[in-house]
């Protein structure tokens, strides 16, 4: 029987000694001094040392990197509460060096180590070192954090330019507010011309007629009564023009009829110019609450493409711009048509796109971006654009009120 | 009443419980402080999850130090500790330590003295045993604290606000023990069998 236990204790002493030479981990039994009871074979090899040349040796005789003072403490503690005490890879890499063969992207030259410092033999003060390999683990976290940390750098890159674009879409509001001007300007020089050589055709009359002794009052009051009209005529223009200028950011009901009248005076002289025949078809009474300037310079802005496009393609003949506006139950739509030649259907779908533009020199490629933007983002409204043939379509659909 | 919580009478013997486990862990910590370190008469409470991230708004101001350490066994759950950057400063300075990795390995390891001592005595008297797991060090802003997804595995905190006072350094740190759910059951039978036999 007492041999019996005997062959039991020594077979499971001799498993355990084979369980420890084979697993996965690091065991080094220490006592109280750091002097070196057990070394297991996975130490041996990963420590190029054999068991007999370090049994009886400090341990910090043979890896003097390991802080002493730290190491006597753990021990002490452990010892001491009958629990382990531990060193954690996260914190503090490794106990035993032992370089690593190099996995691509490795973050670290040593192996990242777990050691828990057990008290098995209180008596002997004694306690197991188990050496848990987590450099995998390390590597990952490591990874990890680098892309938070990148992720946290794009993140903020990312706020900057949405700061940027922010800024950009001000200024580009800005610039389309100044070519608005700019072609403002050159609809007011076409609109002065006509008046002003007719100014100056009388002038040139009386002149004349002075000269030949024939200027008699009445045609002198004819001509002065036509100036006077002319002058006043100059002075309206010039009143319209800057009322349209006017920033007024005030919701206001607006007459669509009235509307297309002052787009179309703006633009009349150049259509008549071009032999456009311009074809209203609005219902009456069709009013909206709306910011009506922006709204009014969305619509020139469309016809003026038009005219723009009559003259860019060379049409001669039957050349139109049609007007429709219908009102429905929760919003109105505004066609307008025109058959100065169509758009390309590769080029349709950038045509609301900034700095986009068909006109080689004088466009600044905003006309229809900033129409967009004021359509659906001021006004509410959509916008949407079809080309056919030699026709092309802008729809706009907008709410009756804002 | 919820089942899973305490009644006056648990938490009374809890709470004794729990200062004879604090009274064993004392001397652990002046021995491996190395020092004559005094800890003073524990503050314990016992409450809720909720209350528990309560407490943690009042702390916001100042910068924490968080480690925790999981136990299981039949009471399982996780011990964690809470040190403030003036504290922790003391305890460096203490240990005569180099640098941030020392400390941070030295606040480890007085969470895993201060938690185990406390967790193995406790279990000790409700007769059962534990086992832990590695500690762990984080340092999470205080108001991100509520978003810590594992807080919502627990129901009932026991808080322990502990001093540990040198001849001119004070380190000041709260210690919780959060157990989960299923081991509060088990720990209310525990305590009514402790109940019955002080009856």
């Amino acid at each position: 029987m007492a041999q019996n236990k005997t062959q039991y204790d020594f077979r499971s002493t001799l498993i355990d000694k084979k369980i420890i030479a084979a697993i996965n981990n690091g065991v080094i039994v220490l006592d109280s001094d750091l002097t070196i009871h057990h070394y297991n074979k996975w130490l041996e090899i990963h420590t190029h040392m054999k068991e007999e040349a370090v049994l009886g040796k400090r341990l910090t005789e043979i890896f003097p990197q390991i802080k002493e003072k730290t190491l006597l403490r753990k021990i002490k503690t452990a010892l001491r509460m009958h629990t382990p005490t531990y060193y954690t890879a996260t914190v503090s890499h490794y106990l035993i060096p032992i370089k690593i063969n190099q996995i691509e992207n490795s973050h670290f030259t040593y192996m990242q180590q777990d050691v828990s410092i057990i008290p098995f033999d209180e008596e002997n003060e004694l306690v197991a070192l188990i050496l848990t390999d987590q450099t995998n683990m390390a590597n990952t976290n490591a990874l990890l954090a680098a892309h938070v940390e990148k992720i946290k750098e794009l993140n903020e890159q990312l706020l900057k330019e949405k700061e940027l674009t922010e800024i950009q879409h001000k200024q580009l509001l800005a610039n389309s507010r100044s070519a608005a001007m700019g072609e403002m300007i050159s609809m007011i020089a076409h609109q002065w011309r006509q008046p002003l050589s007719l100014i100056s055709t009388l002038l040139a009359n009386i002149k004349i007629k002075k000269e030949l002794h024939t200027l008699d009052e009445k045609s002198m009051n004819n001509s002065f009564e036509k100036i006077d009209e002319t002058v006043k005529y100059l002075s309206e223009t010039i009143n319209d023009f800057r009322d349209y200028f006017k920033p007024n950011k005030v919701k206001s009901e607006v007459q669509l009829q009235e509307l297309f009248g002052k787009s179309i005076f703006f633009l009349k002289d150049e259509m008549t110019q071009y032999n456009i025949a311009y074809k209203p078809d609005i219902e009456d009474d069709l009013t909206l609450y709306t910011y009506k300037n922006e709204l009014l310079q969305s619509i020139i802005n469309i016809i003026k493409n038009s005219i723009d496009a009559f003259k860019s393609n060379d049409i001669t003949s039957d050349k139109k711009i049609t007007v429709q506006a219908k009102g429905y139950k929760q919003h109105l739509c505004v066609m307008i048509e025109d058959n100065a030649g169509g758009i390309d259907e590769k080029i349709i779908g950038k045509i609301f796109e900034p700095y986009f533009s068909t006109k080689n020199k004088n466009g600044t490629g905003l006309g229809l971006y900033m129409c967009k933007v004021i359509i659906t983002e001021h006004l509410h409204g959509t916008i949407s654009i079809e080309s056919e043939g030699n026709g092309t379509k802008v729809a706009i659909n907008l709410p009756y009120s804002l | 009443m919820n089942e899973l919580t305490l009644t006056e009478d648990e938490k009374d013997v809890l709470q004794e419980l729990m200062n004879i486990a604090y009274g064993s862990a004392t001397a652990v910590v002046a021995d491996m402080l190395e020092a004559f370190a005094s800890l003073s008469i524990p503050n314990i409470k016992i409450m809720t999850v909720s209350e528990l991230l309560k407490t943690f708004q009042e702390l916001k101001s100042s910068s924490y130090f968080f480690s925790s350490q999981a136990f299981s066994g039949e009471f399982n759950g996780e011990s964690a500790f809470f040190i403030n950057e003036e504290s922790a400063n003391n305890l460096a300075k203490h240990l005569e330590l180099e640098n941030r990795a020392d400390l941070d390995d030295a606040i480890l390891e007085l969470t895993n003295v201060l938690t185990s001592s406390l967790t193995t005595k406790l279990a000790q008297e409700m007769e059962t045993e534990v086992s832990f797991s590695l500690p762990n060090i984080l340092k999470i802003p205080l108001e991100e604290m509520e978003g810590v997804e594992t807080f919502q595995l627990y129901s009932q905190v026991i808080v322990i606000d502990t001093n540990l006072n040198f001849q001119d350094q004070k380190i000041n740190g709260k210690i919780f023990i959060l157990t989960k759910d299923e081991s509060i059951l088990w720990l209310k039978t525990k305590l009514n069998t402790i109940l019955d036999q002080l009856l």
